[in-house]
């Protein structure tokens, strides 16, 4: 549950570059923004692989119960510990395997920020090893990008052969027995959605222009993540949706699990973008998480005061984003301690998506529940100097 | 010569059905020859009870004190449960069954005698008022019921002795200890040996726990642990002493331990049982339900799941595998989603029956559970979406089901409770239909209204209430007719409480707690001050508090006023709950005011109907209600309304009527504002609806008043003939309201043009010598002498048209 959008956003658009064309030469591990999780958390794989004696679906690399311990951690016999890749519920990532397990497609749904792109490549890094047969759901998505594409130098010199044929991730998924992923499948439109329709049930590509066909190897599975709030989605057909074994992923439910979730987070960001300053104390991500939650709920934490809650979703990423950026700007603008003269920025543009009616939640919010709050005052008073 | 003990965990379907299994086979060899079981002795006569067809599961076995109603312990038995099948089998093999628990006669004695105890404490240690006091101990009263309704008792140490079995799955890694036990138990083939191990476990656990919480006899709830025990091996020894051989003992695994042999010495158990005090009681069955059972509601056993443990041992009995059991599970689920018009197809059914089994194997456990077939339904056949969960759970894991009780079962308190009442009140229940009149000015009369109406709180419809035809409250009439099913209604209202009050109290409670809206409950709250049940109003009031307080739909809270309002000005209410009354009518009143303005925008044609006819409503209960704070509130909210330009012209219309009849708007700005409302600038529509509102009940104020008059008769004329067209049903709905002595006049009005004043059509048409003649018959038909005594001389004055205003 611990994706950041735009960075998850930057990198899916350049594995797609990548697996689109011929494989690029791999770049020095040190030098590239975000690694594929199959190479930072190598090792754990590694080491789980060794140690996993449970049965594994044909094409697996690791049993069911072993992909459960990669995402939702733990400490193996060997004494390796396991980061948690999911903070959250165990139960709702077994029945994420399960459903792989069974040759029936998974649908991770629900808000935006809850974590189901992170938790689809870590899946897929897990299972197949591989987490970058990806295809990105965007409106211009078409229906080669799903199937194949041709290689028209080759197709007029030629004509059609195999070639010629630009294989899609999925179809080298369906080739090898991998597990394919496609993010946001309702923002492609619902005509290139059901193309999918005979890959899940006839578990085939037919190549019309050749005849032939791409028939799937054990282990091809697909995880689509797809969210239901956002403007500009296109609802799922319902052919396409029983096709599809569907799971929500939720908000966290307890305020200490979103503050491990985004302070894990933000320190490996921290990391990566190689920030000088220091990693922010628990009590400023504490505050942040909180005010995000309270107006998401709608009720403060204490349960005694009711706040409206403003248009955008307040996820977990978004609390994320506003730290890091917040990070940012301690260290090269500020001293170097995240202060909250640092977030105020960051927390109101997160909260205030329409100018006119979430201003006035944001307003009323200050007021009455963060002047309130003695240990609150900088905030308070930073906001107030924004607004 | 052995005894066989059998421990078990009550109300587990596994249980049942090793149980079942091994008695089955120690028939074959040699079969028990006497069963004893966890149970109140007393009701060992009503057990054959159990073998007539009419016997459905779940019942429960009721023990009362005749003499102490409110006192009583529920048994419950579901099919699944292992002592329900135990008794069967005893029954249908003819073999002797007895329960063996400590008496509940000295149970309840001790109970009633403790309570009394703290009732004393409580009155020398606090001097609060009787009235709180009364109020305290029925809390205590109810809560002892809810621990006496489960068949174990309560724990006397803490989590390992209510369901102990249930502490060694936790300890194996499962969460549910049915499905340890099916993991554990049923999957084996020797089931003999599965209650020895049972055995060694509990010793285990006990020695464990002795060591950790060593038993202090001193304490009532360790004594009463040590009494039970040594009760049941006092009737063990009873049993051998009578020449039985074979005895099978069919308890609770917790007790096992403790009744294997070698026993204690048998003085010791005397002396236990020595100087218990003791108490009449008897002993009777009632329809239970499944929603009893559970946990959910209050007067659980602590069954979770009932209609799940219902599915598994209807599947044990079919010898159903794993994979049978799921696919039916799924498929009742799939046919309940249907009949609710959600998508389920039979393929959806499988890919769940495969996602089960697929998480079972994830989770290593051998058959799918409950939490993997419902996480299998959410996936599948509910696409991610928890909402329908909720159905399922109702409707299957819990389910509604109904026991029933064959005719000739004892009488249940609650009967009893009414025959004497029927007694008292001299109210007879006769088959035959008879009327009959209450004067409520009467004690006597009054009581039988008051449990009339508990009756049909309780749907047991003797009474049904007619219309009165005499002036005035104080009269009832109903209509009486006892129907046989009546005696059934009874029944299965026995599960509410003992005494008819009490039953009604509790049922009221529950209905209230499942209300969601505001309407029901206020009806409930009305058919509650009829019942004379003042004790449960302040439940009522918290409830109806707690859900105003989240009502969105304004019309609701605006219905809720009304009786409310009623309550205060008419019924007689003791003190403190009409200060209850008026803090929940103050609250709604602030909603209603503050969110009416907001309510009102936006309103297409039918919900600004719906809305004129709340806010009239509302106007009445607040001329009802006089009070000058929520008056003035009012009329501002009603002002604001008139005044609003994007109102939906019903409403606006429909404010500048009310507030013109209460005097706050007088009749040249009503004239005024009907101008503004027709005026050219508003479409045609929009005024018609401003008139329909404005006129809304009454034409009078038409033909009474000229300026209005005259600014509706220049809109209507001034209408193109388009418009006129288009306008011309909207008008005729409003006008043909009106009575037809109002239509006719207004037409002949209308005819004589609008330059005629009202004077002179009335001298025109008025001639007061013939109306004169007509007068002495008048008076006949209105039974009034004539001609009226003080104004013999002005026989006109006494005619009530036309009115006064006309006139002058």
């Amino acid at each position: 549950m611990t994706a950041t959008k735009p960075t998850a956003t930057k990198n899916k658009s350049s594995k797609k570059a990548k697996t689109a064309a011929t494989k690029t030469t791999t770049k020095d591990v040190s030098t590239v923004l975000r690694q594929h999780v199959e190479t930072e958390f190598a090792n754990e794989l590694t080491a789980l692989e060794k140690e996993d004696s449970r049965q594994r679906p044909p094409n697996w690399r690791l049993s069911p119960w072993a992909v459960a311990t990669y995402l939702v951690g733990g400490v193996l016999d060997s004494g390796v510990e396991i980061s948690p890749k999911y903070v959250g519920s165990r139960r709702l990532m077994e029945i994420a395997i399960a459903t792989l397990a069974t040759d029936r497609a998974l649908l991770l749904y629900g808000v935006p920020g809850t974590g189901k792109s992170w938790v689809s490549e870590h899946l897929a890094a897990a299972i197949s090893g591989d987490s970058t047969l990806l295809i990105q759901g965007t409106a211009g998505t078409s229906e080669e990008a799903i199937r194949y594409g041709w290689n028209y130098a080759e197709l007029l010199a030629k004509g059609p052969s195999a070639s010629a044929i630009v294989e899609s991730p999925l179809m080298k998924a369906m080739a090898t027995g991998k597990i394919a992923r496609v993010e946001e499948l309702t923002r492609m439109p619902a005509d290139v959605q059901d193309t999918l329709i005979t890959v899940l049930s006839e578990k085939l590509l037919p190549i019309a222009e050749l005849g032939t066909e791409v028939q799937a190897s054990k282990g091809f599975n697909l995880i689509a993540t797809a969210n239901n709030r956002d403007k500009g989605v296109n609802e799922l057909s319902s052919a396409l949706k029983r096709r599809f074994n569907t799971v929500i992923l939720p908000v966290p439910d307890r305020a200490d699990e979103e503050v491990q979730i985004v302070q894990k987070r933000v320190e490996s960001l921290g990391r990566a973008l190689e920030l000088p300053a220091e990693p922010p104390a628990l009590e400023e991500i504490r505050r942040i998480v909180t005010i995000f939650r309270e107006l998401r709920g709608g009720v403060t934490e204490d349960g005694k005061t009711k706040v409206k809650s403003p248009s955008g979703t307040l996820s977990p990423a978004e609390a994320i984003s506003v730290v890091s950026s917040g990070m940012a700007l301690a260290a090269h603008f500020g001293d170097g301690q995240l202060s909250a003269e640092d977030m105020a920025a960051g927390v109101q543009g997160a909260v205030v998506k329409d100018p006119v009616q979430d201003a006035v939640v944001w307003k009323e919010y200050l007021e009455t529940v963060v002047k309130e709050r003695e240990s609150w005052q900088d905030i308070y008073r930073a906001c107030r100097e924004l607004a | 010569m052995a005894t066989t003990l059998f421990g078990i965990r009550h109300h587990g379907p596994g249980s049942a059905r090793s149980l079942v299994r091994s008695l089955q086979t120690l028939n074959q060899s040699q079969g028990p020859d006497i069963i004893l079981v966890e149970g109140p002795p007393e009701a060992t006569d009503s057990l054959s009870l159990l073998a007539e067809a009419d016997m459905q599961p779940p019942v429960a076995l009721l023990i009362y004190p005749p003499d102490h109603l409110q006192q009583s312990a529920y048994y419950p038995f579901a099919v699944f449960s292992p002592e329900w099948q135990a008794i069967q089998h005893a029954l249908k093999h003819q073999i002797p069954v007895r329960f063996m628990d400590l008496p509940q006669a000295h149970r309840l004695a001790m109970r009633i005698e403790q309570l009394e105890d703290e009732r004393t404490e409580g009155e020398s240690a606090e001097g609060e008022s009787a009235e709180n006091e009364r109020t305290e101990n029925r809390r205590i009263d109810y809560e002892d019921v809810e621990q006496a309704i489960e068949t174990d008792d309560r724990p006397p140490v803490d989590a390992i002795t209510r369901d102990p079995l249930g502490l060694l799955a936790q300890a194996a890694g499962y969460t549910d200890s049915e499905r340890w036990w099916e993991h554990m138990v049923e999957q084996r083939q020797d089931n003999t040996a599965l209650f020895e191990g049972i055995l060694e476990a509990m010793s285990a656990l006990r020695k464990e726990s002795a060591l950790n919480n060593p038993p202090d006899l001193t304490q009532p709830q360790y004594r009463l642990e040590a009494q039970r025990e040594a009760y049941m091996r006092k009737a063990i020894r009873q049993a051998k002493k009578e020449g039985f051989e074979n005895i099978a003992v069919v308890c609770g695994a917790w007790h096992v331990p403790a009744l294997t042999e070698p026993f204690p010495p048998q003085k010791a158990d005397n002396a236990l049982l020595k100087g218990l005090p003791k108490l009449k009681v008897k002993a009777t069955w009632i329809p239970w339900t499944y929603t009893r059972l559970s946990t959910s509601s209050g007067y659980g056993a602590g069954v979770t799941s009932p209609g799940w443990y219902d599915h598994l041992w209807q599947s044990s009995q079919r010898s159903h595998t794993p994979t049978e059991s799921a696919i039916h599970w799924l498929t009742r689920v799939a046919r309940l989603l249907r009949g609710e018009d959600l998508d389920a197809s039979s393929a959806s059914v499988i890919e769940a029956v495969r996602l089960a089994e697929a998480l079972a194997s994830v989770r290593e456990s051998a058959m799918p559970g409950l939490s993997e077939l419902n996480e299998a339904t959410q996936t599948v056949l509910c696409f991610g979406d928890p909402t329908p969960l909720k159905l399922i759970h109702q409707k299957l894991i819990v389910s509604d089901r109904l026991g029933s009780v064959p005719e000739n079962t004892p009488l249940i308190p609650l009967q009893q409770d009414l025959q004497k009442l029927q007694k008292r009140l001299r109210l007879k229940p006769e088959a035959a239909e008879k009327l009959v009149t209450f004067d409520l000015r009467k004690d006597l009369d009054l009581s039988r209204s008051h449990l009339l109406h508990r009756l049909r709180l309780l749907n047991i419809f003797w009474g049904i209430p007619q219309t009165t035809s005499g002036k005035g409250t104080f009269k009832e009439a109903w209509k009486l007719i006892w129907e046989p099913e009546l005696s059934i209604a009874i029944i299965e209202a026995g599960r509410w409480g003992n005494t008819i009050a009490d039953a009604a109290v509790a049922y009221v409670q529950h209905e209230a707690q499942q209300a969601t809206e505001l309407p029901l409950l206020t009806h409930l709250l009305d058919r509650v001050l009829l019942a004379n049940l003042s004790e449960v109003i302040p439940y009522l009031m918290q409830q109806l508090q707690n859900i105003a307080a989240v009502a969105s739909d304004l019309t609701h809270l605006m219905a809720a006023l009304p009786p409310l309002v009623n309550i205060l000005r008419y019924r007689d209410v003791r003190q403190t709950d009409s200060a209850m009354v008026t803090s929940v009518v103050d609250g709604l009143m602030v909603r209603i005011c503050i969110g009416l303005p907001g309510a009102c925008a936006s309103l297409d044609d039918k919900a600004a109907e719906k809305m004129m006819g709340a806010i009239a409503q509302t106007h009445s209960a607040i001329k009802l209600l006089q009070r000058a704070v929520h008056s003035t509130n009012w009329s501002t909210v009603l002002r604001q309304l008139c005044d609003r330009d994007n109102l939906h012209g019903l409403i606006a219309g429909h404010s500048c009527r009310l507030l013109l009849d209460e005097g706050s708007l007088n009749a040249e700005d009503a004239a005024r504002r009907l101008g503004l409302a027709l005026s050219l600038a508003s479409e045609p529509p929009q005024a018609a609806a401003w008139v329909e509102g404005f006129l809304q009940g009454s034409g009078l104020l038409l033909l009474h008043d000229d300026s209005i008059w005259q600014v509706l008769d220049d809109w209507v004329t001034g209408l193109n003939d388009s418009a006129f067209t288009t306008l011309l049903p909207l008008l005729r709905r409003t006008f043909s309201n009106f009575p037809a002595p109002e239509r006719r006049q207004m037409g002949e009005r209308v005819r004589l043009g609008s330059q005629l004043s009202a004077r002179a059509m009335v001298n025109d048409r008025f001639n007061c010598d013939r109306a004169n003649q007509s007068l002495p018959l008048v008076a006949q038909l209105l039974g009034i002498p004539f001609p009226p005594q003080p104004f013999p001389s002005q026989p006109l004055t006494s005619q009530p048209f036309p009115p006064q205003q006309v006139i002058s």
